[in-house]
């Protein structure tokens, strides 16, 4: 296999005007030449291969839009080196345009007036596909979801669903190496998003496409994507495999129990009994956060079992959302 | 190949510029009022100087002069000037820029569409109205085919000086201020609105040296003129070259430079 993406200690570098408060601070602004360095991305490197469908996450403002922008050629890394398909993107941005296929969440590339076909028709000869290709490419999307209601409406007639939907389609049509697309299911309801992953997954499937994807959504991550990198502050937090992650801060899994008498209580007794595990009670459960490297869950579950009357129990495996939410707001120790 | 892609987008240009029916009849109906107010204007100012002929123009030969140029205003503009704005605030200019041609042409040809609607909509009917209505005042012979060639001119140096202004919106970030500078200058100093021959002399040798002119004065004067001297011909058309040839030149740098402000400092 081969990297399709290779992207080496990449460093991008914004100057941002320092800007001042109040009418005079805006008047002063006029002139002021008082410029700050913002560093968005601070030294990257990944390796990505053909057919591939990587989750890239972080949270707002952490340089994922940057990265891909440097991907597809937009903007120009301040110093690193990155080569997507063998082409420095932005020496050869249109060049490599011709590789690549777009979706930026709530934007389309679709013409809004026109029936969608007509905007695939425009799409297939800007990027020169055949005949036979592309009409093979459209058999393939009828096989996958019913596009033809789709076909003929005005894209600015759309559901916000069937345009995201649309303008995915639009992205594959040229069969490009790789496809971004930054976060394609921001709001849109249950059974389109699980569509859209469906799609998503079969095309990357069927075509050996890669897949950039950006998103806020765990459903998205947990759907499609094996492999994830997570950055913030433009430092990179986290490249491996998604079972990897749920044991990045241990194993951990929450074990849930309801006692009788008061539950506050009983949690103060347990907390002290199992010092080395997080305890807290609410109204029904008292929740052990157990960290499965120190002890097995149903070691825990038979010790309590000896001084408590326990009535019920749960186990709640940890998530990729609260994984990832504690890499967000702890870091990587 | 290449020209495949440049008629797609003409193609669809048309189709969507036709979807909008009201906003056509809205731009008819805005410029009959135009030429109404243009018509007394000019008959007023006729009146008062109390001759035939004024500059060398009678009042016929100035009202088809003013229709004329309105017909072709409307067939020529291209409101790249707001295109790119509205693009560049919005950030919608990324996804143009990853499309697999230069954000130059692909701008040009998606507009061009536009252009050959309004040709066939508003400024032919126009044409074929004047013609019919002042009954043989445009000589219809060779000067036609040289009407299209300086029209071609005309429209490069045009989208030119609009993707050269339009590029300036990157840095400014305001389109609307910018936008209204370049069509008051481009429609005075170009002709549109006043016929050249009314500029006194020290403006008239001043905007004969600017690009302005060759879009709106050059392309009329080359249609008004039924027996033109050869030498005349030539070089107005060879001046429209020219600055044809200068603008492209001038607005592709620039827009190469500013796109290394993109890339570099984001946008």
């Amino acid at each position: 296999m081969s990297n399709i993406i290779e992207i080496k200690n990449i460093t991008k570098e914004f100057k941002v005007l320092n800007r001042r408060e109040g009418l005079k601070g805006s008047l002063k602004d006029l002139f002021s030449r008082d410029y700050k360095i913002v560093r968005a991305v601070d030294n990257i490197s990944m390796n990505i291969e053909q057919g591939e469908i990587v989750g890239y996450l972080g949270p707002n403002g952490a340089g994922k839009s940057t990265t891909i922008k440097m991907m597809t050629g937009i903007l120009e890394p301040t110093s690193g080196e990155i080569l997507v398909n063998d082409y420095v993107p932005y020496k050869n941005r249109t060049r490599n345009a011709q590789n690549i296929g777009v979706v930026f969440g709530q934007r389309t590339q679709l013409w809004w007036a026109l029936p969608l076909v007509e905007s695939f028709k425009i799409l297939k000869d800007i990027y020169g596909v055949s005949d036979k290709d592309y009409n093979d490419m459209i058999e393939l999307y009828q096989s996958l979801v019913d596009i033809e209601p789709l076909l003929h409406k005005p894209v600015r007639q759309m559901s916000l669903g069937q345009r995201t939907l649309s303008d995915i389609l639009a992205a594959f049509l040229h069969n490009p190496k790789i496809v971004f697309l930054d976060e394609p299911t921001i709001g849109l309801d249950v059974s389109m998003k699980s569509k859209i992953r469906t799609l998503i997954h079969a095309l990357n499937k069927e075509k050996n496409t890669t897949v950039i994807l950006t998103t806020h959504d765990m459903g998205d991550v947990d759907a499609l994507c094996r492999r994830i990198v997570i950055i913030d502050k433009g430092k990179m937090l986290y490249d491996n495999d998604i079972e990897h992650l749920k044991g990045f801060f241990g194993y951990y899994r929450t074990l849930k129990i309801r006692v009788g008498g008061d539950l506050k209580q009983t949690a103060e007794k347990i907390r002290a009994q199992l010092p080395e595990f997080s305890v807290s009670a609410d109204d029904e459960w008292i929740s052990i956060l157990v960290d499965e490297a120190k002890s097995k869950v149903m070691d825990v579950l038979s010790q309590l079992q000896k001084s408590y009357k326990i009535r019920d129990m749960q186990l709640e495996e940890i998530s990729t959302e609260e994984v990832i939410k504690k890499i967000y707001e702890e870091g990587v120790k | 190949m290449n020209i495949k892609r440049c008629l797609t987008l003409t193609r669809a240009g048309i189709i969507e510029s036709l979807q909008f029916r009201l906003g056509a009849l809205v731009v008819v109906a805005g410029n009959l009022l135009y030429l109404v107010v243009i018509y007394h204007l000019w008959q007023a100012i006729f009146a008062s100087v109390g001759t035939e002929t004024v500059n060398g123009m009678t009042f016929t030969d100035t009202l088809i002069y003013l229709v004329l140029a309105t017909a072709l205003f409307n067939f020529m503009e291209m409101y790249v000037v707001w295109e790119m704005g509205h693009a560049i605030q919005t950030g919608e200019i990324t996804i143009q820029l990853l499309k697999p041609m230069k954000y130059r042409s692909y701008m040009f040809w998606s507009y061009s569409g536009t252009a050959v609607t309004q040709f066939f909509f508003t400024f032919l009917p126009t044409f074929i109205i004047v013609a019919i209505v002042t009954n043989g005042a445009i000589p219809l012979g060779l000067n036609l085919l040289f009407f299209v060639i300086s029209v071609m001119l005309a429209i490069s140096i045009n989208y030119s000086i609009d993707f050269l202004t339009g590029t300036i919106c990157l840095y400014t970030e305001s389109t609307w201020g910018i936008n209204i500078m370049k069509q008051v200058i481009v429609l005075l100093m170009s002709g549109a609105t006043i016929p050249l021959a009314f500029f006194p002399e020290p403006l008239k040798t001043i905007v004969n040296y600017l690009p302005f002119q060759s879009i709106y004065n050059a392309p009329l004067s080359v249609l008004l003129d039924g027996n033109p001297e050869p030498a005349k011909l030539l070089t107005t058309l060879g001046i429209q070259l020219f600055w044809c040839v200068v603008m492209n030149i001038a607005s592709r740098l620039f827009w190469k430079l500013s796109l290394k402000r993109i890339t570099v400092n984001g946008g």
